[in-house]
């Protein structure tokens, strides 16, 4: 009873890697790098992210980051730091790619 | 032994008082000199730790609302100021960068700390990359009290790379 008080209280890596890795799925797929659908597949994977994460009902604030970059060879760095509480709130960082993109998504979610 | 030296032996025992004596000890100035220490130690608790202070039980605050709001425009000058200072004259190298994006993180959230924001949550995003002829996108979604929470960003760019920071004060309630 207290374990699962506790998970519907508390920020699951492995059930928000899933979400995500669905929506950039659904979102992107096979597609190759179309410079002028970029912007709208990253609102689709934001607003999609952000849609099934409010459905898990937890108490949470939600910060999605979205990063979509073409594949020719250009290197790119990405880091967080977070102030806040260690026991209660977490991120979660997913890369994902196919033959022409980088997709890098990170949820943060702060415990109300 | 006199009741004098009895008398002290015995208070010297009591109070468990240590004493070296070290001939020719080396000074950090570098004389040589003959000294003494003493390290001594009560063994007898003082009266005032019997003595129990009352735990202090703070009030309610009532306040559902931030007492100063997250300050967009200081934090947007912080973020220029710390890019241009640590990127400005650096071309991109890998490992460079790699460390470099860390580094960043770490003093913008520190300095954003310093601004002693009461109740903020705070989460810093440092990207740096390539300029390479290459495509990107960066954007962010947030679920959150838009009346409270807030964000500031700042890109920076030179000939061979670019830098895009974003720093969220989240308010908890």
């Amino acid at each position: 009873m207290d374990e699962d008080q506790s998970e519907e209280t508390t920020f699951v890596v492995d059930e928000i890697t899933t979400i995500i890795k669905e929506t950039v799925e659904t979102t992107i797929g096979n597609n190759s790098y179309q410079h002028e659908k970029i912007n709208q597949w990253m609102s689709s994977i934001a607003e999609l992210s952000l849609s099934q994460l409010t459905k898990l009902g937890k108490p949470f604030k939600y910060i999605v980051t979205c990063i979509i970059l073409q594949k020719n060879g250009a290197g790119l760095h990405t880091a967080s730091s977070c102030f806040w509480d260690n026991t209660t709130d977490g991120s979660c960082t997913v890369r994902w790619e196919n033959k022409t993109i980088y997709c890098i998504v990170s949820v943060f979610g702060l415990a109300i | 032994m006199s009741d004098l030296a009895k008398e002290k032996a015995r208070l010297l025992k009591k109070r468990g008082s240590l004493s070296s004596l070290g001939s020719h000890e080396v000074r950090a100035i570098g004389k040589t000199k003959d000294s003494i220490s003493t390290l001594s130690y009560m063994e007898e608790h003082g009266h005032h730790d019997d003595i129990q202070r009352p735990t202090v039980q703070m009030e309610n605050t009532y306040r559902i609302t931030p007492s100063r709001r997250f300050p967009v425009l200081t934090v947007k000058d912080l973020l220029k100021d710390v890019l241009t200072s640590y990127l400005q004259e650096e071309k991109y190298e890998t490992e460079l960068c790699r460390q470099m994006t860390k580094t960043i993180t770490e003093v913008v959230k520190a300095r954003v700390k310093d601004l002693m924001i009461p109740r903020y949550k705070i989460i810093v995003v440092i990207s740096i990359g390539q300029i390479k002829d290459q495509n990107i996108r960066m954007g962010s979604r947030c679920l959150w009290d838009d009346n409270h929470d807030n964000f500031s960003s700042h890109i920076f760019k030179n000939n061979s790379l670019f830098a895009a920071a974003t720093v969220f004060g989240v308010y908890f309630e």
